[in-house]
């Protein structure tokens, strides 16, 4: 009945074309096998449902799109057999009007109900749910509303508690309060044109989203970025990965009270937005990644004379925290994901790696990253396997820059760009960007310029883990301490 | 920091001088543009205002509009034109009068 294997390439993308009936089975075909990694639709003569599926294992690792055109409005439920396309089926229905068949009921994700805003497709006939619970729960439990305006500058979001009192027994979360329309703007731009929105799409993952969407465009177009350009990419994205870091393990202190640690780690933090001031010209990297190529060199100099002394910066404050009984025990046993719901919602990054699940971006073959790229895991899943898994990741970010500055293929890290054809075609990207893999799509018109695009952050994927965390036997203090081990952005959410 | 803290509070100052000393990462950051009204041509004003990603510039006869306000320092405009736009090199903004952004700077009519 199908033809699609659960099998990749290893570092390309596979297409294949499933027709509407048959969708249902190639899902649970390919579900066991293969990450969901992403799901879309475009408009275009006919509706089309495109899944992104990924391959983690490693020298494996590579992409399955499948592709299907909906005749009339409806599919199969993909969440019945993948729990990960729920927020994806809710993200289509309000941007497309279509449903999956069961006429499950779909949750608002992504429209503010109070703006007519555009969509990429049809409005929906009917509007989506909303989600608030009950006031009551069975006369024991009762929603605390939270937010969407939250202390200092924390961005907008709207907690829904469901609690007995003390003890989270549920918990939803309303992201659609800073939507942008992002994906509705890049329509009609250059790819030039579009990196600029991407790299601002969540801003903390200027590098990766950027460098997501450069790949989408450089693949629809068959252009070749050269290797000391992939390799300055690279540098920029580890440099994002380790100012990242270091403002979660601020945050983690900020979280738990602990002002002496937060100062610490913001010291790290400044010194490292101050190596990327130095390095490319942004502290927060933006306009390092230019369609097929990067805009400027890195400053070898800078970041060998800067970076010893900012990484020392970060890790002494790491090994303070990890000798402080009072912020481990905080961290310990909270914010617990198993491996099994970091794997049914299809979660990445560093809360997928400290759930005991490999997946990360870097592993797929044909980019800078050589197989000699430590992956850093564990398996508690809890607050404190996160922040492990952050320093790990910090301390083989400073490697794998030394490697890239030094690399022994080339000239190093470098500048360069291939100019990208003004044609027709389609293209999916991907980067590891400090919340995990970022994924974009691109399909360009006859004139270069894109027609559909999908920005699919990290953001986007792992706030569905934040709920199933959140209610692991924690309390409500616990909440900012796993808000800050996801390290994630409602703008990415809310894109 | 003993004669800080005494210092602090024999004036009552207990805060430093801003900036206490110029920052040296300060040089390389982006900074929004400032334009060089004699090479500022209409061609080349209208090629700018084509490129800036975020509508910060708009023409308006023979003056360009730049709104302060609306431009992230992305260094388009000045990689388009070196000739007629620099980087200002300010990027302390702040203002209580939201009109003291809104720059108007002549275009020179080409010579006929």
């Amino acid at each position: 009945m199908t033809a699609v294997e659960p099998k990749t390439v290893p570092g390309e993308v596979t297409m294949f074309q499933v027709a509407s009936p048959h969708l249902e089975a190639v899902v649970r075909d390919l579900a066991p096998a293969l990450r969901l990694a992403d799901m879309f639709a475009s408009d275009g003569d006919a509706t089309t449902l495109r899944l992104v599926w990924a391959n983690d294992t490693a020298g494996q690792a590579g992409y399955v799109i499948t592709e299907t055109p909906l005749e009339n409005g409806v599919y199969a439920s993909v969440s019945d057999i993948a729990p990960a396309a729920f927020v994806e089926e809710c993200e289509i229905y309000e941007q497309f009007g279509i449903r999956p068949a069961t006429g499950k009921s779909l949750n608002r994700v992504m429209l503010p109900p109070h703006a007519d805003l555009p969509t990429l497709g049809h409005k929906p006939q009917a509007e989506p749910e909303e989600a608030h619970a009950q006031h009551t729960v069975g006369g024991q439990a009762f929603e605390f509303p939270f937010g969407p305006v939250r202390q200092v500058g924390v961005e907008s979001l709207y907690y829904g508690l469901v609690t007995s009192g003390e003890e989270v027994v549920d918990l939803y979360l309303f992201t659609w309060h800073k939507h942008r329309g992002l994906e509705w703007r890049l329509q009609g731009k250059t790819p030039e044109q579009a990196l600029f929105l991407a790299e601002r799409t969540e801003g903390l993952s200027a590098v990766a989203l950027g460098w997501a969407l450069a790949a989408a465009a450089e693949a629809a177009t068959g252009t070749w970025v050269p290797e000391a350009a992939e390799r300055t990419r690279a540098v920029a994205l580890e440099l994002e990965r380790l100012y990242n870091h270091a403002a979660a393990m601020a945050a983690l202190c900020q979280s738990t009270g602990l002002t002496v640690g937060q100062s610490a780690a913001e010291i790290a933090l400044e010194r490292l937005l101050r190596l990327n001031a130095r390095a490319f010209g942004h502290r927060y990297l933006f306009g390092v990644v230019a369609a097929g190529g990067v805009s400027r060199a890195p400053d070898a100099d800078g970041i060998r004379k800067i970076l010893p002394g900012a990484y020392g910066e970060f890790k002494r404050a790491s090994e303070a925290l990890l000798g402080t009984n009072s912020f481990l025990d905080r961290l310990e046993a909270t914010g617990v994901l198993t491996t099994g719901q970091a794997k049914d919602l299809g979660l990445v990054g560093p809360v997928a790696r400290a759930s005991g699940l490999a997946t990360d971006a870097r592993r797929v073959p044909g980019g800078p990253y050589g197989d000699e790229t430590a992956i850093a895991a564990a398996t508690a899943g809890d607050v404190l396997a996160r922040f492990t898994v952050m320093l790990a990741e910090a301390a083989e970010s400073v490697r794998l820059i030394g490697d890239f500055l030094d690399s022994e293929t080339g000239s190093g890290a470098g500048a360069g760009i291939a100019e990208l054809p003004r044609t027709s075609g389609t293209g999916l990207g991907w980067a590891e960007s400090p919340r995990g893999e970022a994924l974009a799509w691109v399909e360009l018109g006859r004139d270069g310029r894109i027609t559909r695009a999908r920005l699919r952050p990290a953001s986007a994927r792992n706030w569905r883990g934040f709920d199933d965390a959140c209610r692991s036997q924690n309390v409500f203090t616990d909440i900012p301490i796993i808000e800050a081990s996801f390290w994630l952005t409602v703008a990415g959410m809310a894109r | 920091m003993t004669l800080w803290f005494i210092r602090g509070l024999l004036r009552g100052v207990v805060t430093t001088r801003y900036p206490v000393r110029p920052d040296a990462s300060a040089a390389s950051l982006p900074t929004p543009p400032a334009f060089r009204p004699q090479a500022l041509t209409r061609p080349t004003a209208d090629r700018l205002v084509g490129i800036c990603p975020s509508g910060a510039l708009r023409r308006d006869g023979s003056v360009l509009v730049y709104d302060v306000g609306r431009c992230t320092a992305c260094g388009r405009c000045a990689a388009e034109a070196p000739h007629a736009v620099t980087g200002s090199g300010e990027f302390e903004l702040a203002t209580t009068d939201r009109s003291t952004l809104i720059k108007e700077i002549p275009v020179r009519e080409e010579a006929r």
